[in-house]
């Protein structure tokens, strides 16, 4: 009995440290940011806003204009997510896969190098590649001109038609790097046993890869998916970096991080007036259906043991 | 070898932690060793620390007060201020941005009137005073600078080419022909950052088109439509510009063309006054000339004032602050000010205050004998929803790709205005 | 019969060694483009963007070892990345050992509380923070970004750890349970050495996010000896000219601590997949 209660007690222990700082610092301001979404905007912050229940809401999805730009970033975001999923988390297992054979060279090397982009500041990524994509002094405008392909160089950041898709393999290049490494610790996880047990049985390195490797590390693909799904929802300085706040060309690239920053925290420019109950309003109903699509992965991809 | 490797990085990390203590704990202790009441001022000017450091050392010998210049990274200037008002931790003096947003921070109480400021109405117009004014008369900051929109050009490539500086809107169409059949990029602007496009090139031509400051009020107080004929014009002069600007220019952003014009890349570029120490060093020979106006329409320039300076309500130093706004106020103390104000940036006070640099000078007398008026969508249009800046902006885009012509621009511009603008 | 490993076409992994270093290259390419820029005069950039350079400015570095605050922003933003994953770790560690452990519906939730942070951006909280952090009398100093760090770190930590700790089997503490061994002496001597690859994980995971981090430092921190590095090098972004060679001479500079942290936490990562691998 005496050791029962005392178990329950250091349980505790563990728990409200971490309990402490969350609630505080992250839950509590959130929370109020969703009480927050219920007020407009005029007046200054705390007693002066009028309570206004769902107008927000109401005006988030119905109103033509701001309703368009919602579900335009809401769409744009999902594009930037699929092509992460297939450029940027394929890579990664690709990567992860080629790096993890026990008997590759250099591993260490390779692995060091997919990380670099991540620890660049996305300020310098955005102007590297912008650099690199400019139509005038890019360098792929340069090797383009250099094989008689001219017609081939577009402005690729100005066009309606290719910024997103431009926006989205940058910010897959830079980030490649995370899901590597996670793909490759669950990989090294496999038992050698295993991998060698189907090698007798004559599997080939395609079978092995199919039938033992990817099953084995499903988990984390699920980990990663929500994380990129988590991420990409959030987005907003790779956006930043390469266009503007406003999703140029004509809100082509505009995401939910970037409407909800430029509704709720700076403000249109160059005004800057910001809107924090419309922007709230924007954060929690993004909030909803992350919640929604997270659970939905998690189910996809219990783990198989 | 791991080891090793997280031993050096420990050595390392050490190393850099104590470079400081020896290199700059000096600085910080001269900091901290000032006597006296210490004010701080908030800007966006993150580019003018050293002229403003060297401004305020100049006015704390005189009189003994200090007051420290800390900028913010300029597009985060409004949303920083406003949080830091919010929670009570702004600065004692700042910035203001002129009509609607600096009206905003007023409404809500965070500037302070500075109305009875000695020497406000004395000594600076009407006109500079209005953009930091509310429409009920109150003063909430006292005009600071304000900087000229025109156009920069090469004149190596313009003798080079037999070309004048154009008089007419449609010189300016036929100069620009001329150096695109010469195998020269006419204008170095492009459409990747937005914003200037709208603000140097729309809005500059803009006084030109609808006649100047009585021509906008025309518009605000509706008795002109916004997209009647001068509208589409507008618009359309923008569009007839595309062919003119750079390959790919819906790629090339506002530091793009900087480069273009510094290089010789371009023969000409609309930009404002700010970029005059911009191309100090070019090594070519350049100059300004203000946006011709289309023939038989009267010129007019846009002078916009940009910025206004004014104090914190809730501040602890309010005499303090006070006192250095009047200073400011005073020609003696505007001329010092102008002296360390960057090229480009021209005090608005009434006095008679000399400029130095020779290309600054060219370009302030380029508003003399026309009609000036600030950016068309700063009074009124700017803080509703949509705003008649992104209109504006969107639609200047979209004209010049080709994607709208000029009259659905113009009537994107109007039918955007109609959901919220009353006019007054 | 087989032949030996090192002689097998297949352990040459051609088709890798081929895809890995063409992704080298254009991994590689712009971080050329970065250093190279890094020593051209500002206009020089434009001109020949990729080349070395003709001229070649050193001022930009020079710049930035002559001005000891740079290196009082480096000294605050690896004092404040280095700490606050340590204590997102050890806090993060804890309570996802009591998750799993100590399962009924109370540990249930506070998972899911847990989870739900990872996907609000805590940016829009910023005006109750800077109100909080005001009052705790943290403003101005870098002790306010330790708990929003801690704060915005610990999600990503209990989704992975319990992930992990989840996988650990029963039998391996089962003994040490029987022995009448602590929670605590079981959670440092057995946990935590089993856990080592996801620690790591976590802790390069969150790396990067704060020490590029560029918002919290904005609004907290507005005097010069508490600034972070990146807030530091905004001071260098001009309304409308930027000096990118002085820019890119910084950032580069501030990649290689990161990459250092890196490489001594992925050394700890492999350390712990490898011992793992052994005993699993």
């Amino acid at each position: 009995m005496k050791n029962r209660k005392l178990g329950q007690y250091t349980w505790y222990c563990y728990l409200v440290p971490a309990l402490f700082f969350y609630a505080v610092f992250m839950a509590w301001p959130l929370a109020d940011s969703i009480r927050l979404s219920l007020y407009s905007a005029s007046g200054p912050a705390g007693a002066g806003r009028t309570f206004v229940g769902f107008d927000n809401y109401i005006r988030l999805f119905t109103d033509p204009d701001t309703s368009a730009r919602f579900w335009g970033a809401f769409g744009n975001t999902w594009y930037f997510f699929f092509i992460n999923m297939v450029c940027q988390n394929v890579l990664a297992i690709v990567f992860a896969l080629m790096l993890s054979e026990r008997t590759m060279k250099g591993s260490r090397v390779y692995q060091t190098i997919i990380f670099i982009p991540v620890t660049l500041a996305i300020l310098v990524t955005g102007y590297l590649w912008k650099l690199i994509l400019n139509p005038q002094w890019g360098a792929i405008a340069q090797i383009l001109t250099k094989l008689d392909l001219k017609e081939l160089v577009k402005p690729w950041l100005g066009d309606e038609r290719y910024a997103l898709t431009t926006v989205a393999l940058v910010s897959s290049w830079q980030w490649v790097g995370i899901p590597a490494m996670m793909f490759f610790a669950g990989l090294q996880n496999i038992p050698d046993e295993l991998l060698e047990a189907a090698e007798i049985d004559g599997a080939s390195k395609l079978g092995k890869i199919l039938s033992i490797r990817l099953p084995l590390i499903k988990p984390v693909i699920g980990i990663v998916t929500i994380l990129t799904f988590v991420n990409n929802f959030n987005a907003f300085d790779v956006v930043f970096a390469m266009e503007n706040a406003n999703g140029a060309p004509s809100y082509s690239t505009d995401l939910i991080g970037t409407l909800f920053y430029r509704v709720g925290i700076a403000g249109q420019h160059p005004v800057g007036i910001p809107n924090p109950g419309l922007g709230s309003a924007i954060a929690t109903s993004t909030f909803i259906m992350l919640m929604a699509g997270v659970v939905g992965i998690l189910g996809l991809t219990k783990s198989e043991k | 070898m791991g080891k090793k490797l997280t031993v050096l990085t420990a050595l390392a990390l050490c190393l850099t932690m104590a470079l400081p203590l020896a290199a700059g704990g000096s600085k910080d202790a001269a900091k901290k060793g000032s006597s006296g009441t210490v004010l701080t001022m908030g800007s966006w000017r993150a580019d003018d620390v050293a002229g403003w450091t060297a401004l305020l050392a100049e006015y704390k010998k005189a009189t003994g007060v200090e007051i420290q210049f800390k900028p913010t990274n300029p597009p985060d200037y409004n949303a920083t201020l406003r949080l830091q008002l919010e929670s009570g931790t702004g600065p004692d003096l700042m910035f203001a941005r002129s009509y609607d947003t600096g009206i905003d921070l007023f409404k809500n109480g965070y500037f302070a009137d500075v109305s009875a400021i000695k020497g406000l109405k004395e000594n600076f117009s009407e006109g500079n005073r209005a953009p930091w004014t509310t429409a009920d008369g109150k003063a909430f900051a006292i005009p600071l600078f304000a900087v000229i929109q025109s156009v920069y050009y090469n004149k190596d490539i313009f003798a080079a080419n037999g070309i004048s500086v154009p008089k007419t809107w449609e010189e300016f169409l036929a100069a620009c022909d001329k150096l695109k059949k010469a195998g020269i990029t006419p204008i170095a602007n492009g459409l990747a950052d937005e914003w200037d496009i709208n603000e140097c090139f729309m809005m500059g031509i803009l006084p030109n088109f609808v006649g100047g400051y009585k021509g906008r009020l025309e518009y605000e107080t509706g008795k002109r439509a916004f997209n009647d004929a001068n509208m589409v014009k507008a618009f359309q002069a923008m569009a007839d510009l595309a062919k003119y600007c750079p390959d790919g220019y819906e790629a090339i952003g506002y530091n793009d063309s900087n480069a273009l014009f510094a290089t010789g890349k371009a023969a000409m570029y609309a930009d404002g006054s700010w970029s005059l120490d911009t191309f100090k060093d070019m090594g070519a020979n350049w100059g300004n000339f203000a946006f011709p106006a289309p023939a038989g329409a009267k010129a007019a320039i846009c002078f916009h004032a940009d910025a206004g300076l004014t104090m914190n309500a809730a501040t602890k130093h309010p005499a303090e602050a006070k006192a250095f706004l009047e200073w400011l106020c005073t020609p003696e103390g505007a001329t010092v000010a102008a002296r360390y104000l960057p090229n480009g940036f021209y005090p608005m006070i009434s006095a008679n205050i000399k400029i130095e640099d020779a290309h600054s000078a060219e370009l302030y007398g380029l508003i003399q004998g026309k009609d000036q008026d600030v950016r068309f969508c700063w009074p009124k249009l700017m803080s509703g929803d949509p705003s008649g800046y992104v209109l504006m902006n969107q639609g200047v885009i979209k004209a010049m790709k080709g994607q709208i012509t000029a009259k659905q621009a113009a009537d994107d511009f109007a039918a955007g205005l109609a959901k919220w603008y009353k006019p007054n | 019969m087989k032949s030996s490993p090192s002689l097998k076409w297949q352990n040459r992994h051609l088709g890798s060694h081929i895809t890995l270093s063409l992704w080298a290259l254009v991994v590689l390419f712009p971080i050329w483009t970065m250093i190279v820029n890094s020593f051209k005069f500002k206009l020089d950039i434009y001109k020949d963007p990729f080349g070395l350079p003709k001229k070649w400015n050193f001022d930009s570095y020079g710049s930035v070892f002559r001005d000891s605050d740079f290196f009082m922003y480096f000294r605050n933003s690896l004092a404040v990345t280095v700490g606050s994953i340590i204590l997102v770790l050890v806090l993060g560690s804890l309570a996802s050992y009591a998750i799993v452990n100590w399962k009924n519906r109370q540990t249930r939730f506070i998972y899911l509380f847990f989870i739900a942070g990872m996907m609000l951006p805590l940016k829009i909280g910023s005006i109750k923070l800077l109100e909080m952090v005001k009052a705790l009398g943290l403003l101005n100093s870098i002790w306010a970004l330790f708990p929003i760090y801690i704060a915005m770190g610990l999600p990503i930590a209990v989704f992975v750890l319990t992930q992990f700790i989840t996988d650990i089997p029963y039998e391996l503490t089962e003994a040490s349970v029987i022995d009448g061994a602590s929670r605590l002496r079981i959670y440092a001597q057995i946990i935590i050495p089993m856990i080592q690859p996801a620690l790591a994980t976590v802790g390069i995971y969150n790396l990067v996010p704060f020490w590029n981090d560029l918002w919290f430092p904005l609004i907290f921190i507005n005097n010069e000896e508490s600034k972070t590095l990146l807030l530091g090098v905004t001071r260098l972004f001009g309304q409308y000219q930027t000096d990118w060679s002085k820019v890119l001479a910084v950032l580069t500079l501030s990649a290689i601590p990161v990459i250092l942290l890196y490489l001594t936490m992925s050394r700890q990562f492999i350390k712990g997949l490898t011992a793992g691998a052994v005993k699993g």
